[in-house]
């Protein structure tokens, strides 16, 4: 990837940063926070939505370009959902749990919190809230974090509630699952004082280290997301939606100061071709013989197809401004919002099955030469009416250089535009929840990760890889538990880490696997009640039958009651079937016949004992 | 500094820069920052100054909005749009952090915007009224209104009432009004500040309903919570039967008469309604305010209550027995003493579904000897309405309550039809 001098090119990035929370209950409601999958849905609703003016008697635009598209949406509830997701029952009052963690992500971020949180409604008429708006409150003010390229302010920590998961998109409507609506969600935004792709990046990791570690943040896909506000001197702010992984920010970054380098270059063109864009037209006729399926399609169900001639865009709608992105993908995203599929370009045609003959003919129908181009779309003629003219503003804007919008980000590290910036108009207060008040004053301030891989390499002995995968892993607080109920540290480590990672990688159902189950195996290897060497067969017991308590697994699994008689039987008959190598090799055969006698007793003794055994039984006959 | 100024705010090394916004509480300053956040601020801890006055008119946001252009259609019919508050055309008063309406019936039609081709409209404001602090006055206004308007040539009537009330003043217009045309009520019951309002829905159903053929008093609400059909239920057997749900309002012993698609427009009847221009206009507004409602549950103090009913001159009592249509046997001494005094005492159940009938146990053989009249499954709330009405209306008040005067005691029960 092409790196540029971010320093000349006047980057400036920021980043917000949403977070679940872990609480138990949901922002506004006591339901819990639980995932659920769409196919245990126990309802299911339909509602459209209207945009509303702010208290300021102000209409916010991208709510009102939202609105254009007349959508219905259907919500899946379920038996972990009540009335308050359904917009059905007003808002209970703000959870507590989620005040507190807030608050103690605020101290670890340093900052202030206000003394007066309000609650606020952000418009969001996409569906994804019932309400249609997201309920939104600013809870503290004035951080900062550090990075190897100095410190990045953070302008303010938003306590939210989190929207609903979009299941599927259809023509007319959007399916959206109601589990994940209103669970707690912070949002982090940093001050645009990054000006690196790597700075951007490691800002982020730090940020996500620090929540963290105040062990109440959610874990796993989703559960984190990261945008990113980038902009160069001569371009425009761009804010970027959606990272999924942390690992792309700084590709995201790279990318989009491309896009903005490359849509200025292409305005520089336009300017000395003195580049302009015309009328949109009807250009139905031209394609009336057509034997390009799309466009065909679109005439014979009685759509039309419309036209712009771009004034001496010629080349450029083709030119590359991201991976296998083009200014043409732009007018395109463009015209998807209002409706239509795409759009073609004489830069691309011909193909699709449009001919040369028929390009011919585009062109003098709108009367663009050589050195112009000419977008069409085809579709419903409603459609293709407004899906042309918004790839004509889009090719309008184009002439004045980078526009600011909002755009999503795609798996491949490029974008898509998705709506316009959004602006305060979309806020106004949320009257059913009263401002509440926060007190600082008796919040914990946790131990950070970083400093608990220090801790874990120094108190027990970790080395620094195991110290860091337990430390940064999900099962933290469990080990901190048995730590805390004198298991020897080493042992929970490995347990937790390795022994888990290797029954996975075997298809156990480590899922199954209770924080109970794994702290109850730890206690009876910590009474003797079980060798280390069964604690895997045990666990794969528990996972296939998560009701059996971890002694009754290790009943099931045939480990208990191995005294130290039956051992020396067993290792005694081990030592009597290899006579003849004892005889010759004495101690020598230690190691072959120690894996024949753990094999014969199958984890059900301990190592160190067979060992001791197994040594004097060799001792007795050498 | 006043609402509505911009100002600079330090407060421990944090300096906001915003509008000021009016507050609820006295010891915090409200400041909305210019990403649209509200913060508050302790006024005993900040340093403030107003950077700019009046940079917004915070009380008028609202009338600032432009005013709609409505053409008449002659090929339209006319429906009179008539506003007494309430959340369908409410909006939030920001001093107080409450909804309140502000808005006339003008305003209903931009806050809706898909009213517009589906007929001519007129605007009365009657009231501006949350429909808890409904009078029998604007009953009765309202009654007067809604008749002008049809003299005046509507083919339809709409009122936007508050959803706490609508079925008491329904049933008031019920008895009121011999109407030519249907007369729907329509409200909201998610306020209309909020995109996922169920204004828009109620109010297009409303009129649809309004050009329908069923010249009855109606109310037009959510059918379920879905944003796809309005039921409409018969003014007086209808009863709000959730605090918040969209399909709160449920007709009570049977399936609601009929009901309005959304996406089509389409209103059905289930059952048999009064056809348009069936009868003449008539209005008969009178009210008789001496009328009480009484529930009576156990561990009420039989002394206390027989001092109140006795002190209170009354003309009507409207019981709301358990069960069958009971009292307390100790009330009704006091009830005989009310009848014999020549007001008219009413049984209801607070079963609400199903009908009174004091001849099955001693209770209530005892109650009809003592000259209580059943309303056989006549809604409390509208049997109090009902009696307000007879007692100034008609000669045989009493005889009245035990027949249906405007479909508010059904005959047959079949509560599924």
């Amino acid at each position: 990837m092409t790196d540029y001098d971010y320093d000349d090119l006047g980057l400036v990035a920021g980043l917000e940063i949403h977070q679940q929370l872990d609480t138990a209950t949901k922002l506004f409601c006591r339901c819990p926070t639980t995932e659920r999958d769409p196919d245990d849905s126990t309802r299911s609703f339909t509602r459209s939505l209207h945009p509303t003016r702010s208290e300021l008697g102000e209409l916010d635009d991208a709510a009102v370009e939202e609105s254009r598209v007349d959508r219905e949406f259907e919500y899946l509830a379920y038996d972990t959902t009540c009335l308050v997701e359904e917009d059905e029952e007003p808002p209970h009052r703000l959870d507590t749990d989620a005040r507190e963690v807030a608050l103690q992500i605020a101290d670890l971020l340093d900052m202030e919190p206000v003394d007066q949180a309000h609650v606020m409604r952000k418009l969001v008429i996409d569906g994804s809230n019932t309400s249609g708006f997201q309920r939104t409150a600013l809870v503290a003010q004035d951080g900062a974090i550090e990075t190897s390229a100095g410190p990045v302010g953070v302008e303010d920590l938003l306590l939210e509630e989190e929207s609903a998961q979009r299941v599927e998109e259809r023509d007319d409507g959007v399916t959206y699952s109601l589990d994940r609506l209103g669970v707690p969600l912070v949002e982090i935004g940093t001050r645009p004082d990054i000006d690196s792709p790597e700075q951007a990046r490691e800002a982020a990791e730090t940020i996500g280290m620090l929540l963290r570690s105040t062990g109440s943040v959610k874990r796993g896909l989703g559960t984190i997301r990261q945008d990113v506000n980038v902009s160069i001197a001569e371009g425009a702010r761009v804010e970027i939606k959606g990272v999924q992984a942390l690992d792309d920010i700084d590709d995201i970054v790279r990318r989009e100061v491309g896009r903005q380098v490359g849509l200025l270059s292409i305005r520089e063109a336009l300017a000395a071709r003195d580049a302009g864009v015309g009328d949109t037209q009807d250009v139905s006729e031209v394609f009336a013989d057509t034997d390009s399926g799309v466009i065909g399609g679109a005439l014979a169900d009685g759509g039309s197809v419309t036209a712009v001639p771009l004034y001496g865009f010629d080349g450029l709608v083709g030119r590359e401004i991201q991976p296998d992105r083009r200014l043409g993908t732009e007018l395109s995203d463009h015209a998807k919002r209002n409706g239509a599929g795409g759009i073609f370009h004489t830069d691309e045609l011909p193909a699709y099955g449009v001919t040369d003959a028929e390009v011919a003919a585009l062109r003098e129908a709108v009367d663009a030469g050589e050195e112009d181009a000419v977008a069409i779309v085809a579709a419903e003629t409603e459609t293709a009416e407004l899906a042309i003219e918004a790839a004509a503003d889009r090719a309008e804007t184009a002439i004045e250089g980078v526009p600011e919008e909002t755009r999503g980000a795609n798996d491949d590290g490029t974008t898509r535009y998705l709506r316009p910036l959004p602006g305060a108009a979309r806020m106004y207060p949320e009257t059913d929840v009263p401002p509440v008040e926060l007190d600082p004053s008796d919040v914990e301030t946790p131990e950070l990760l970083t400093e608990k891989v220090d801790r874990y390499h120094s108190e027990f002995d970790l080395e620094a890889g195991l110290a860091e995968q337990v430390a940064y892993g999900r099962r933290m607080r469990l080990f901190e538990r048995a730590v805390g109920a004198g298991i020897d540290a080493t042992f929970a480590a490995g347990l937790l880490e390795s022994t888990l990672t290797e029954l996975r990688r075997d298809g156990v159902a480590v899922g199954e696997l209770a924080d109970n189950h794994l702290l109850g195996v730890m206690r009876l290897v910590d009474d003797d009640e079980l060798a280390k060497e069964g604690v895997e067969e045990v666990l794969s017991t528990i996972a296939s039958d998560p009701d059996l308590t971890p002694a009754a697994a290790v009943e099931e699994a045939g480990l208990s009651g191995v005294s130290e008689s039956d051992v020396r039987d067993a290792v005694s008959d081990v030592v009597d079937r290899n006579a003849d190598q004892v005889e010759s090799q004495g101690m020598g055969a230690f190691s072959a016949l120690m894996g024949e006698a753990m094999g014969a007793l199958r984890g059900k003794a301990d190592g160190e004992i067979v060992s001791d055994v197994l040594r004097e039984e060799i001792q007795k006959r050498a | 500094m006043n609402p509505g100024d911009r100002v600079r705010v330090d407060r421990a090394g944090v300096t906001n820069e915003g509008v000021l916004m009016p507050s609820s509480t006295p010891d915090h300053l409200v400041v909305k920052l210019d990403g649209g956040y509200n913060v508050g601020i302790e006024r005993a801890e900040a340093d403030v100054k107003v950077v700019e006055s009046d940079v917004y008119d915070v009380d008028s946001a609202h009338s600032e909005s432009e005013t709609s252009e409505i053409e008449f259609d002659e090929a339209l019919p006319t429906i009179s749009l008539i506003s007494t508050g309430g959340t369908i055309a409410s909006t939030v008063d920001y001093r107080t952090g409450a909804v309140t309406a502000q808005f006339d019936a003008e305003d209903v039609l931009r806050a809706v915007p898909d009213l517009a081709g589906r007929a001519n409209y007129r605007g009365r404001v009657v009231a501006n009224i949350l429909s808890e602090n409904m009078t029998a006055g604007v009953w009765q206004d309202l009654a007067e209104v809604v008749a002008e308007e049809i003299r005046a040539g509507a083919d339809g009537v709409v009122v936007m009432h508050g959803t706490d009330t609508m079925q008491f003043t329904a049933s008031a217009l019920s008895y009121m009004l011999d109407t030519p045309v249907p007369i729907v009520f329509t409200g909201s019951q998610r306020s209309a500040d909020r995109p996922s309002s169920d204004n828009v829905m109620n109010a297009v159903s409303a009129v649809e309903a309004a050009k329908s053929d069923a010249a009855e008093v109606l109310v037009c609400m959510h059918a379920s919570t879905d944003d796809n059909a309005c039921a409409l239920h018969r003014g007086t057997r209808v009863r709000k039967n959730h605090t918040s749900r969209r399909d709160a309002f449920e007709t009570v012993g049977a399936e609601p008469v009929g009901n309005v698609d959304y996406d089509s427009g389409t209103v059905e009847f289930r059952r048999e309604y009064a056809e348009r221009d069936a009868v003449d206009l008539n209005v008969r507004t009178g009210l008789n305010g001496n009328v009480d409602l009484l529930k009576s549950t156990p561990g009420l103090d039989v002394d206390r209550y027989a001092d109140m009913l006795r002190d209170a001159d009354i003309d009507g009592l409207v019981i709301e027995g358990t069960g069958l249509g009971h009292v307390h046997t100790d009330l009704i001494p006091v009830v005989e003493e009310l009848t014999d005094d020549g007001v008219v005492v009413a049984m209801t159940s607070q079963c609400l579904a199903g009908r009174v009938c004091d001849r099955v146990y001693d209770t209530g053989r005892d109650l009809l000897d003592a000259g209580v009249v059943e309303a056989g499954d006549t809604l409390p709330g509208t049997a109090k309405v009902k009696l307000m009405w007879a007692l100034e209306n008609l000669a045989h008040p009493a005889d009245a309550m035990r027949r249906s005067l405007a479909g508010e005691l059904q005959e047959r029960s079949v509560p599924w039809t």
